[in-house]
């Protein structure tokens, strides 16, 4: 009884007319189908709408944090580029040392030399500290 | 324009196109969507002759592949579109308009019976009841279980009797 009843009930509904599809889709939609093959058939250019419509469509989830990236990068180049641009103006700028710097130079390393190797000697010459017993040491210091 | 070898866009249209309508209208419950939908459809396959290879049953497959474009477009829409169809209040039958009264007032609540019904429900058992597929072509189709399309055609179906009960018994009698 139940089932009798649910196949009528099914009957009426699958009875009832579905609407048709409108008829000027049927070229609207063909045509894009042509459209569409054609293109594919046709070997891909590199466009810049292209470009763009393919980049879009990567950026558009989250275009905002895309931005932010974009520019985060743009600051990191133009801090690099600025501060590899400013070190061979610093290079240029310094001027050939004259020939009296040059002799003044030299003078200062010979001193150097010499009081590097009065150093040296001179602590050749100072005998290692040798342990001694405490009361010597007094000794030492009082002398 | 001629299109690729081996695939008649036209031939495919000309055979599929209503029910793939019929079916996409019922599950989006939009026209406009409907449109995109087919034609996105009709298209993929244009450019893609190559997917009906091998199809031996073109109507499940097309069913299936506006199943996932219609799902696909959902996904897409997200909250923003969902808020926006609670407040839609126009109700798009699927269904031919009738010239009876009494009909159209019966297709009319069925329309909006249909579209209570969550969208899995309703695409069920709209290939069961206007596509007449049984429930393994049902469920090859949207690819879920036999017994999955079966259990979702009976809550279907008895959300509808519920709904059209009072109407149904009235044009029963004046039968």
């Amino acid at each position: 009884m139940m089932n009798e009843e649910t196949e009528q009930f099914e009957h009426r509904l699958s009875r009832q007319p579905l609407r048709q599809i409108p008829g000027e889709w049927r070229e609207e939609i063909l045509e894009a189908c042509r459209v569409s093959s054609a293109e594919r058939r046709e070997p891909e250019r590199f466009l810049p709408s292209t470009l763009v419509s393919r980049l879009s469509t990567i950026f558009w989830p989250h275009p905002k944090a895309w931005a932010g990236l974009a520019a985060v990068w743009i600051l990191i180049f133009a801090v690099d580029f600025s501060m590899r641009d400013t070190t061979p103006v610093v290079t240029e700028k310094a001027a050939p040392p004259s020939p009296e710097v040059i002799v003044e130079l030299k003078r200062q390393q010979r001193m150097l030399a010499e009081l590097i190797g009065a150093g040296q000697a001179r602590e050749a010459e100072t005998p290692k500290f040798l342990p001694q017993p405490r009361s010597e040491r007094v000794e030492i210091l009082m002398t | 324009m001629k299109m690729p070898a081996g695939l008649d866009i036209e031939r495919l249209y000309d055979e599929h196109a209503q029910p793939l309508h019929a079916f996409l209208l019922n599950f989006t419950r939009d026209e406009a969507d409907t449109r995109d939908l087919l034609q996105e459809i009709f298209v993929k396959l244009a450019r893609e002759p190559e997917l009906l290879a091998g199809v031996r049953e073109e109507r499940a497959f097309l069913i299936r592949l506006a199943h996932n474009a219609a799902i696909d477009l959902m996904r897409r829409r997200g909250v923003r579109d969902r808020m926006k169809e609670n407040f839609a209040t126009e109700i798009v039958s699927p269904f031919a308009p009738a010239g009876d009264p009494d009909e159209k007032f019966f297709r009319d609540e069925l329309a909006a019976a249909l579209g209570e019904l969550p969208a899995e429900q309703r695409a069920v058992v709209h290939l069961k009841l206007w596509e007449e597929l049984t429930f393994e072509e049902i469920a090859a189709a949207l690819g879920i279980s036999p017994n999955t399309a079966a259990s979702r055609y009976r809550y279907g179906l008895d959300k509808l009797r519920d709904g059209l009960r009072p109407i149904y018994e009235e044009m029963k009698k004046a039968e």
